[in-house]
C-alpha cells in the first residue's frame, strides 16, 4: 500500500504526540475529578493497559510479520468475519478522527471566538490530508521534528513554574485508599490504548526494534503525564478539576521579572504542532484502514473523501461541547479499550489457538 | 475554423518544432572542390569564418578553415603555413607524413566525418584540408580572450581562498585538479544543446562517490533535449527532483573549495562551459545553510555562527507576520508597556497592519532588486531614496509606523544572513504568504504556516537524499555537523548520502595534545 518506510524510533515518537498532544491539556482535569489528589498515581495504572496493548500488538506482528491489521484477521477468524470487524474499525476511526479533530477546533475556539469551528478544522485538515497523501515516510520525519520541539517546551514551561511549585501540595498521599486513583485512570487508559495504532505502523518499519521502541514510548509517556500531573497538583491544588484546561492555566502563572509572561500562546503553538501529528495519524490510519478493509490498490484518491466525511462526522458525532464531555466519559472508556485492546487480544488469542491446533493436526 | 481544428488536432499529435540539427553530413570526399563547396555552404553568410586557399609545396591545393578570433593565429602561421607553404613533397602519402610527424602542434586530430569537421572548427581549432586526402586535420590551436580568475563576488569571505571559477570550463577544471590531485578525481565529459554544444564535465572522486549516484546524474543529464545551455541553472531545473518548490535542491557554488569539499564527501559536480557556477548534488537543506567558512573558523566560533544563522533563519521568515498577528489578534501577548508604545506610533497610520507590513515588504523587495540590477553610479541614488524616502519621510508623513520599519529592516538583514543567495529568496517568498495568513487566522494561520512548510521539506528529495537529513531522518552521527560545527579531529566520518559508502575520512585520535608531540 504504502512503500515507505518508518525506523521504529520514529513511530516511537509518533505516538508520542499523538498521545500526548491532547492529554496534555485535558486529562489532569479529568484525573483529579476522580482521583483527587492522587491523580499522579493514575497514570501509573493506566499505562498498565498501554503495556498491554504494546505487547499483544507486537506478538500479532511476530506472529504475521508484514502482514496488515486485516490480513492477520483474515488468517485467524476468517474472511466473512473480518469484513464485518473492518466496517467496525472504519466507523470506530472514523468517530474518533472526528472527534479530535473537533476537540482541537473547540479548543482553538476559545482564542478564536469569531472563528467558525468548520474553517479551524478544515485548515487543518487540508494539511493532514496532504501529509497523508506524502505517505509515512513524511509523516514519520515531521514527528521526528515536533517531537524535540514539543518536549522542550513542556520542560521548559515546567522549569519556568517552579518558583510556583508547593510540593506540600502532594500530602496527604493515598488519603482514601487506592480506589480513587484507580478511578481516576478509567480515562487516561483511552490515550495509553491508542498505542494500538502502531499495528498500522509496524508493516513499515525498517528495523526489527519496534517492541523496544513500543515500550519505550509508553515509559516517556508514562513519565511525561506524571511530570505534568505533579506540576499542576503542585500549582492548582485541590481544585485541578475545575479547569478544563489545567496545565494551560497553570502556564498563565508563569512570571519571571515581569520580562517572561504569559506564555501561553507558546503552550497553543506546541498544541497545535502536536494535534497536527495526531490528527494526521488517525486520518492516515483511517486511511489505511479503508483501503485495507476494502482492498483497494492505492489509498490516495479516498484522501479526500474521506477528510470531507470527517469534518461531517466531526459535527454528526459531537453535537456540542456538553455531548463531547458526556460521551468522553460515558462511551468512550469502554469504546476504546473494546477496539483498541480487547479485539487484538481475541485475535491474539484465536491465532495462539489456530496454530495450536494445526501443530497437534500434525 | 476548420483550419484551427486542424492545428489544434496537429497540436494534439506532438510534433513539435525541429531543432536544426547538423548531425549527418556524411564524409569528407577525396575531391577538394566538392569539399570546399560544402564547407562555403554551411559557413555562408558567415562572416567570421575565414577559408584560406594555398598550395602545399607550391604543388598541391590546400585549405585552412578557422573562425577568426577563436584560433590562435600567429602560432598557425609560424607553425603550420610556413613549413608547409616552404616543403618540398612529391604525393600525397608525404603530406600526411609531414603533417604528422614535422609539425609542432601537441595535439592534432583526424577527422573524417563532416559534422565532426564542423563541430572542430565551431570550437576554434582550425582545420586543413588538402587536395586528394579525404581527412581532415585539426590543430588544437583554439585560443580566445577570456577572464582572468578574480575572487567569487556572490561568496565573499574573510578566511579562505580568493580564487573563484572563471567562465572557461578547463581553467574550472584545472583548479579543481590544483586542490584534488589524486588519479581519482575523475571529469566525464559530454555535450548538451543542439545549437550550443555546451561542454559538462561531471566531476567525482571514485571510491568516495556512490557508483548509483554518478549513474542517476547521468541518465538525468543524457534526457535534456534542449537547443542551449547558457548558465549552469538551466541543468538545474532540469535535473532536479521536486520541480515546483521554492527551495533549491543543488548546490550552486562559483568557490573551488567548496566544490572539493562536496567532492570528497561523495558528492559530484556538474560543471558548464560559459558559467562561473558549478552545481553539487545532491544537497540537503542544512548544507545550504553552511558557508565555506564555518569550516576555517575555529570551531566554536563557526558553531555560534550557525546557531546565529538559524535564529536569523527563523526570524527573516516569520518576523512580520508574528507582527501582524499579534497586533491583528493577540494584543494580551505583549506586556503592556510594549503594547502602548506600539499602540502610540500606530495612531496616525491609515491602514491596517497586514497592509501596511505588506506595503513595506514589497518596498523592500523592490528595493533590494533594484540595488542589483542598477549601474554602480546609480546604486548610491537607490540607498538614499530607499533610507530618507521610505524609511524616516513615511514614517513622519504618517504612512507607515516606526516599529514596523524596523520590523522590515530586520527581516531584511536576517534574510542576507543566510550564505546561499538561493535559498536566502526562497524564504522570502514564503514571508508573504505567511503573512496573509498571519493577517487572516493570526498566530494559528502562522502555525498553519509552519506546519506546511515543514511538510513540503519533508516531502523533498535531493537525488536520493532527503531534504531535512540528518534531522528527519535523524542521523545522531551526523548531527555534529549540523546542530554544531564539531572540531576537525572530531569529523572522522564522512555524511551519508545514499547507498553504500566510504564512512572514514581521516584517522581517529587526531586530536591534539602537547603529550602527543613525540617528545
Amino acid at each position: 500500500m504504502d512503500k515507505g518506510r518508518i525506523s521504529s524510533i520514529q513511530m516511537g515518537m509518533m505516538m508520542y504526540l499523538t498521545i500526548l498532544a491532547t492529554a496534555i491539556l485535558t486529562v489532569p482535569s479529568i484525573t483529579a475529578k476522580y482521583a483527587k489528589k492522587d491523580l499522579w498515581l493514575s497514570p501509573i495504572w493506566a499505562s498498565i493497559i498501554g503495556f498491554f496493548t504494546v505487547i499483544i500488538v507486537i506478538q500479532l506482528s511476530k506472529r504475521f510479520p508484514r502482514q496488515s491489521f486485516f490480513q492477520i484477521c483474515e488468517h485467524t477468524i476468517g474472511t466473512l468475519a473480518t469484513k464485518l470487524l473492518g466496517f467496525l474499525y472504519f466507523t470506530f476511526f472514523l468517530i474518533a478522527s472526528g472527534q479530535i479533530t473537533r476537540t482541537y477546533a473547540e479548543f482553538i475556539k476559545v482564542f478564536f471566538i469569531k472563528t467558525p469551528v468548520s474553517v479551524i478544522m478544515i485548515t487543518m485538515l487540508l494539511l493532514s490530508a496532504f501529509t497523508v497523501i506524502a505517505g509515512i515516510e513524511v509523516i514519520g520525519r515531521v514527528a521526528q521534528l515536533f517531537f524535540p520541539i514539543f518536549v522542550f517546551s513542556v520542560f521548559i514551561i515546567i522549569f519556568l513554574l517552579l518558583p510556583q511549585l508547593e510540593p506540600s501540595n502532594i500530602f496527604p498521599i493515598l488519603e482514601n485508599g487506592l480506589l480513587p486513583s484507580l478511578k481516576g485512570a478509567i480515562i487516561p487508559q483511552i490515550w495509553f490504548g491508542e498505542l494500538f495504532l502502531i499495528v498500522f505502523l509496524l508493516p513499515s518499519l525498517s528495523d526489527s526494534k519496534g517492541m523496544k521502541w513500543g515500550i519505550l514510548t509508553v515509559l516517556l509517556i508514562l513519565v511525561t503525564f506524571i511530570i505534568t500531573n505533579i506540576t499542576v497538583l503542585f500549582i492548582l491544588n485541590q481544585n485541578t478539576e475545575f479547569y478544563i484546561y489545567p496545565f494551560l492555566s497553570a502556564t498563565q502563572l508563569v512570571n519571571l521579572g515581569d520580562f517572561i509572561e504569559s506564555i501561553e500562546p507558546i503552550i497553543i503553538a506546541i498544541w497545535i504542532l502536536g494535534t497536527f501529528i495526531k490528527i494526521t495519524v488517525f486520518y492516515y490510519v483511517t486511511i489505511l484502514t479503508t483501503a485495507q478493509w476494502l482492498k483497494l490498490s492505492d489509498y490516495k484518491p479516498i484522501v479526500w473523501p474521506i477528510g470531507i466525511l470527517i469534518v461531517e462526522v466531526s459535527f454528526w458525532a459531537v453535537p456540542n461541547l456538553m455531548v463531547n464531555n458526556h460521551i468522553d466519559i460515558t462511551v468512550f472508556p469502554f469504546l476504546f479499550p473494546i477496539m483498541q485492546t480487547f479485539i487484538p487480544l481475541f485475535i491474539l488469542g484465536m491465532a495462539v489457538i489456530r496454530k495450536k491446533s494445526k501443530s497437534l493436526e500434525i | 475554423m476548420v483550419r484551427r481544428v486542424k492545428s489544434l488536432l496537429r497540436r494534439r499529435k506532438g510534433i513539435q518544432p525541429q531543432i536544426d540539427s547538423l548531425d549527418d553530413h556524411g564524409s569528407l570526399s577525396n575531391k577538394m572542390d566538392e569539399n570546399i563547396d560544402y564547407f562555403r555552404s554551411v559557413y555562408a553568410n558567415c562572416s567570421d569564418v575565414v577559408i584560406r586557399p594555398f598550395l602545399i609545396g607550391g604543388m598541391y591545393q590546400a585549405y585552412f578553415i578557422y573562425i577568426d578570433g577563436l584560433a590562435n593565429v600567429e602560432e598557425t602561421d609560424e607553425q603550420i603555413l610556413q613549413p608547409l607553404m616552404n616543403a618540398t613533397v612529391k604525393n600525397t602519402n608525404e603530406i600526411m607524413n609531414m603533417l604528422e610527424n614535422k609539425i609542432p602542434v601537441t595535439n592534432i586530430q583526424k577527422f573524417t566525418s563532416l559534422s565532426k569537421c564542423i563541430d572542430s572548427i565551431s570550437t576554434g581549432n582550425p582545420l586543413l584540408l588538402s587536395d586528394g586526402i579525404n581527412t581532415g586535420y585539426s590543430f588544437c590551436l583554439a585560443k580566445w580572450e577570456k577572464r582572468g580568475i578574480g575572487e567569487p563576488s556572490a561568496e565573499v569571505g574573510i578566511k579562505g581562498p580568493r580564487e573563484g571559477f572563471t567562465e572557461t570550463i578547463n581553467v574550472s577544471t584545472s583548479q579543481l585538479r590544483r586542490i584534488i590531485k589524486s588519479p581519482s578525481l575523475k571529469m566525464q565529459e559530454l555535450f548538451i544543446g543542439q545549437l550550443t554544444k555546451t561542454k559538462i564535465v561531471i566531476s567525482y572522486i571514485e571510491g568516495i562517490a556512490n557508483h548509483n549516484l554518478i549513474e542517476e546524474v547521468h541518465n538525468r543529464l543524457e534526457r535534456i533535449k534542449i537547443d542551449g545551455i547558457l548558465e549552469s541553472g538551466y541543468i538545474e531545473e532540469l535535473i532536479e527532483d521536486n520541480p515546483y518548490s521554492p527551495f533549491p535542491q543543488i548546490l550552486s557554488t562559483e568557490r573551488p573549495d567548496v566544490v572539493c569539499s562536496n567532492l570528497l564527501e561523495g558528492r559530484v559536480a556538474i560543471l558548464v562551459d560559459g558559467t562561473p557556477f558549478v552545481i553539487v548534488v545532491p544537497t540537503t537543506f542544512f548544507s545550504l545553510l553552511q558557508s565555506h567558512e564555518d569550516y576555517y573558523q575555529r570551531f566554536l566560533v563557526s558553531t555560534a555562527v550557525r546557531w546565529l544563522r538559524y535564529l536569523f533563519l527563523v526570524i527573516s521568515l516569520l518576523l512580520p507576520s508574528l507582527y501582524v498577528a499579534i497586533l491583528t489578534f493577540h494584543h494580551e501577548m505583549v506586556p503592556t508597556a510594549l503594547l502602548l508604545s506600539v499602540a502610540a506610533s500606530r495612531e496616525a497610520v491609515p491602514f491596517p497592519a497586514l497592509v501596511e507590513a505588506l506595503m513595506m515588504e514589497v518596498t523592500f523587495e523592490a528595493l533590494r532588486e533594484a540595488g542589483i540590477r542598477l549601474p554602480k553610479q546609480v546604486g548610491a541614488a537607490v540607498s538614499i531614496v530607499g533610507a530618507l524616502v521610505i524609511g524616516q519621510a513615511a514614517v513622519q508623513a504618517g504612512l507607515v509606523s516606526a516599529p514596523m520599519v524596523i520590523v522590515v529592516a530586520i527581516t531584511g538583514i536576517a534574510s542576507f544572513m543566510i550564505p546561499r543567495y538561493a535559498m536566502g529568496i526562497g524564504f522570502r517568498i514564503l514571508r508573504f504568504p505567511i503573512i496573509f495568513l498571519a493577517g487572516a487566522l493570526g498566530l494559528l494561520g502562522v502555525m498553519m504556516g509552519i506546519i506546511a512548510i515543514i511538510v513540503h521539506l519533508s516531502t523533498i528529495r535531493s537525488f536520493g537524499v532527503p531534504y531535512l537529513s540528518p534531522l528527519a531522518p535523524l542521523k545522531g552521527t551526523e548531527l555534529k555537523d549540523t546542530l554544531i560545527r564539531s572540531p576537525w579531529w572530531k569529523l572522522n566520518t564522512r555524511p551519508h548520502l545514499t547507498g553504500d559508502y566510504n564512512k572514514h575520512r581521516q584517522s581517529p585520535g587526531l586530536k591534539p595534545d602537547p603529550t602527543k608531540g613525540g617528545e
